[in-house]
C-alpha cells in the first residue's frame, strides 16, 4: 500500500508530462518514457560517474532533458504537428526508438542494469507495525514538491498562463499575441523537464536500463488516461490510483498482475469512460 | 495502366527462381520479405486506407502465429489446417476488439490498441500452461509433398504474399474499399453518404487482422520457433515504418516499404542500438520529409498510376 503510493507518485509525475504535452498540442508524446530514461542516465553520469552532489545532478538532468525536449520538438515535431495525427504519433514513436538506441550505445556498454546509490540510509523505520523505508518517503515527498512547483508555475507565471490559454483555444491565443509555436516547444521541453525530475527521483529505487522508458511510459500513460488526459489534478489522482491498484493486485492476486493491471486499467477506462475520472473535452488542435 | 501490378509480378517471379541460385540465408531473407509484405499490406488497409491508427497489428500476428503453432503442438493438427485456423483466430480477435475500440476514435483508439497489444504479450508470457511462457517453444517443421520444409514454406509464403497483395489491390477499388477511403477522408461526410461507419471500420479491422494472422502463421512455420518477443512494440514500429516509408494508402508502397525495412534490418542485424536509431530516424525522416512515402515519388513517374493514393485527411477530434 505505502510502496504503492511511492510508485504512484512517480507515475503521477510521468502522467503530468504526458498530460501537459497533450493539453498543449493535442497529441501524445510516445517518446516521453524514453526522455525520462535518458534523463535518468544523465543523472547517473553526473552523480555516479562525475561524483557531483545529488541535487546538482538532478538540476543537470532537468536542464538537460528540457533542452533535449525543445530540440526534439524543433527537429521532429514542428513540421508535422499541423499535419495529421498519424504522422505526429509516428514521429514521436520514431524519436522513442532513437533515444533507446542512443542509450543502448552510450550507456549500455557499462552493464545491462545500472544501479543508482541510495539517497538516505536504507534501514527501515518502524512506527508501530508500520515499516517505512526512508527512501520511499523521500521520493514521495520529492514528487509532491515537483508537482507543487509545477502547479505554481502554471498558475502564477506569464508563460504558464500563456500555455493554459493556448491549450484552451490556440486561435484566440494567437490573436492576443502568444506565439503558439513557442508554446508547443515549451510544452515538450517542460514535459521532458518534469520527466527529468521524475527520473532522478526514481533512479535510486529502481535500476536503470534502456528499456525502462517504455515500462514507465505505459504506467504513466495509464495514470493519465485514468485521470482524464486533459486534467493535471487527474494525473495526480490517476497516478496514485494506479500505483495502489498495482501494489494490491501484486499482493493479493499474483505478482505477475503487477505488470498487467495498468493495461487493464487503460482498456477499461477507455471503454467505460473515455474522458477518465476528471477529464474535460479534448483540446482543439492548432 | 497496371504498371505496379506488372512490376510486382516480375518481382515475385524473380523471387520464385531465387532458390535455384541462393544460399539458405538468402532464402530466409526472401521468405521474410514475403511475410513482411503480407504484414505491411494488411496494416496499410487499416491505417493507410481506413485511417484507423491501431497498435494491435504485431499482437494480432502473434495471435495468428501462436494459434497456428499451438494447434500443431497441442492438438497435432496438420499445418494446412492449423494455418487457416490461426489466421481465423486472429481475425476473430481482431473483430472482437474492434467493437469496443471503434467507439473511440483518433488518439484514443491507438491508446486502447496499445494497451491490448501489451496485454496480449503478457498473456503469451504468463499463460505458461498453454503458451510455454517467455522461453518460447519449438514448432515442428511442416511437411510438403515433393519438396523440403524450407522450400515449401518459401513458396507457400510467396504465393500467399502475391495472392493477398493482389486481393488488397482489387479490394481497395471495390465498394468496401471506397467506403474505407471515404471514412478516412471524412467520417461525417461518409456517414451522410449512407456508409455504415462501424461496419466499415470493423471490416477493415477484421481484414487487417486476417492478414496479420496469415503472416504470423507463416512466420511460425518458417522459424520453427516461437517466442513472445517477436511480437513486441519494436516489431509494431517496424511495420509502421514499412507503411510510412512505402507510403500510406498505397499497396505498391507497402511492398516497397517492406523491402526497404527488411534491407535495413538485415544490414544492421548485429547492432541492436544502431538498429533502433536507424528505424527511429527513418520514421521521423519519412513523416517530416516525405509524408507520402516512396509511393508518392513513384507516382510522379510517367505512366505509373495507382489510384486512391491521396493524402490522408486530417483526422477528426477524438
Amino acid at each position: 500500500m505505502l510502496s504503492g503510493l511511492t510508485t504512484g507518485s512517480i507515475y503521477a509525475l510521468v502522467a503530468l508530462g504526458i498530460v501537459l504535452v497533450y493539453k498543449a498540442t493535442g497529441t501524445i508524446n510516445f517518446a516521453h518514457g524514453d526522455q525520462l530514461m535518458i534523463a535518468g542516465f544523465l543523472a547517473y553520469t553526473l552523480h555516479v560517474m562525475l561524483g557531483l552532489p545529488y541535487l546538482v545532478a538532478m538540476l543537470g538532468a532537468v536542464i538537460g532533458s528540457f533542452l533535449l525536449g525543445a530540440l526534439a520538438e524543433r527537429i521532429g515535431f514542428r513540421a508535422v504537428l499541423r499535419s495529421n495525427l498519424i504522422n505526429v504519433v509516428l514521429a514521436t514513436l520514431g524519436l522513442s526508438f532513437v533515444l533507446k538506441g542512443v542509450a543502448r550505445l552510450t550507456w549500455g556498454g557499462i552493464s545491462d542494469y545500472l544501479s543508482f546509490p541510495p539517497l538516505v540510509s536504507p534501514d527501515p523505520i518502524m512506527i508501530g507495525d508500520l515499516i517505512l523505508l526512508p527512501q520511499q518517503l523521500v521520493v514521495t515527498a520529492g514528487a509532491l514538491v515537483v508537482m507543487g512547483l509545477f502547479a505554481l508555475f502554471f498558475r502564477l507565471t506569464t508563460i504558464g498562463r500563456a500555455m493554459q490559454a493556448t491549450a484552451d483555444n490556440p486561435k484566440a491565443a494567437r490573436l492576443v499575441g502568444i506565439r503558439v509555436e513557442h508554446i508547443h516547444m515549451l510544452a515538450f521541453a517542460v514535459g521532458a523537464a518534469v520527466a527529468g525530475a521524475g527520473a532522478t527521483l526514481m533512479a535510486p529505487l529502481t535500476l536503470l536500463y534502456p528499456d525502462i522508458g517504455f515500462t514507465l511510459f505505459i504506467k504513466g500513460f495509464a495514470a493519465a488516461v485514468l485521470g482524464g488526459l486533459t486534467s493535471l489534478p487527474g494525473a495526480l489522482v490517476g497516478g496514485l490510483a494506479i500505483g495502489i491498484v498495482e501494489a494490491l493486485a501484486a499482493g493479493y492476486i499474483h505478482s505477475s498482475f503487477l505488470e498487467v493491471s495498468a493495461f487493464i486499467a487503460i482498456m477499461l477506462t477507455l471503454v467505460l469512460r473515455p474522458r477518465g475520472l476528471m477529464g474535460g473535452p479534448p483540446p482543439r488542435r492548432a | 495502366m497496371r504498371q505496379p501490378v506488372l512490376l510486382g509480378l516480375a518481382g515475385a517471379l524473380a523471387l520464385a527462381v531465387l532458390p535455384l541460385v541462393a544460399n539458405p540465408y538468402l532464402l530466409f531473407v526472401g521468405n521474410q520479405l514475403a511475410i513482411f509484405v503480407i504484414l505491411a499490406v494488411g496494416l496499410n488497409l487499416l491505417v493507410g486506407y481506413c485511417g484507423q491508427l491501431a497498435f494491435s497489428h504485431a499482437a494480432l500476428s502473434g495471435i495468428g502465429a501462436y494459434g497456428t503453432a499451438l494447434l500443431k503442438v497441442h492438438l497435432g493438427l496438420p499445418f494446412f489446417l492449423a494455418l487457416p485456423c490461426g489466421a481465423l483466430l486472429a481475425t476473430a480477435v481482431g473483430l472482437a476488439i474492434s467493437y469496443p475500440a471503434l467507439r473511440l476514435s483518433g488518439l484514443y483508439l491507438s491508446l486502447a490498441t496499445l494497451a491490448f497489444a501489451q496485454f496480449t504479450l503478457w498473456v503469451f508470457m504468463n499463460w505458461e500452461a498453454v503458451t510455454f511462457g517467455a522461453g518460447g517453444f519449438r514448432v515442428p517443421a511442416p511437411s510438403y509433398p515433393l519438396i523440403g520444409a524450407g522450400l515449401g514454406t518459401y513458396y507457400l509464403s510467396l504465393a500467399l504474399a502475391v495472392l493477398l497483395a493482389l486481393a488488397a489491390a482489387s479490394l481497395v477499388r471495390s465498394r468496401l474499399g471506397r467506403a474505407m477511403i471515404a471514412v478516412r477522408d471524412g467520417e461525417v461526410a461518409a456517414e451522410a453518404l449512407g456508409i455504415n461507419l462501424l461496419r466499415t471500420k470493423a471490416m477493415a479491422f477484421g481484414l487487417s487482422a486476417f492478414y496479420a494472422g496469415v503472416a504470423g502463421g507463416l512466420q511460425a512455420l518458417m522459424l520453427g520457433y516461437m517466442a513472445p518477443e517477436s511480437f513486441d512494440l519494436f516489431h509494431m514500429a517496424l511495420m509502421k515504418a514499412m507503411i510510412v516509408v512505402g507510403g500510406l494508402g498505397s499497396i505498391a508502397g507497402s511492398v516497397i516499404g517492406a523491402g526497404a525495412v527488411l534491407f535495413l534490418l538485415e544490414g544492421l542485424r548485429a547492432f541492436k542500438g544502431a538498429q533502433e536509431i536507424a528505424f527511429g530516424s527513418l520514421l521521423i525522416a519519412a513523416v517530416v520529409f516525405a509524408p507520402r512515402g516512396l509511393a508518392g515519388a513513384l507516382n510522379r513517374l510517367p505512366r505509373w498510376r495507382e489510384s486512391y493514393l491521396r493524402r490522408p485527411a486530417r483526422d477528426a477530434a477524438p
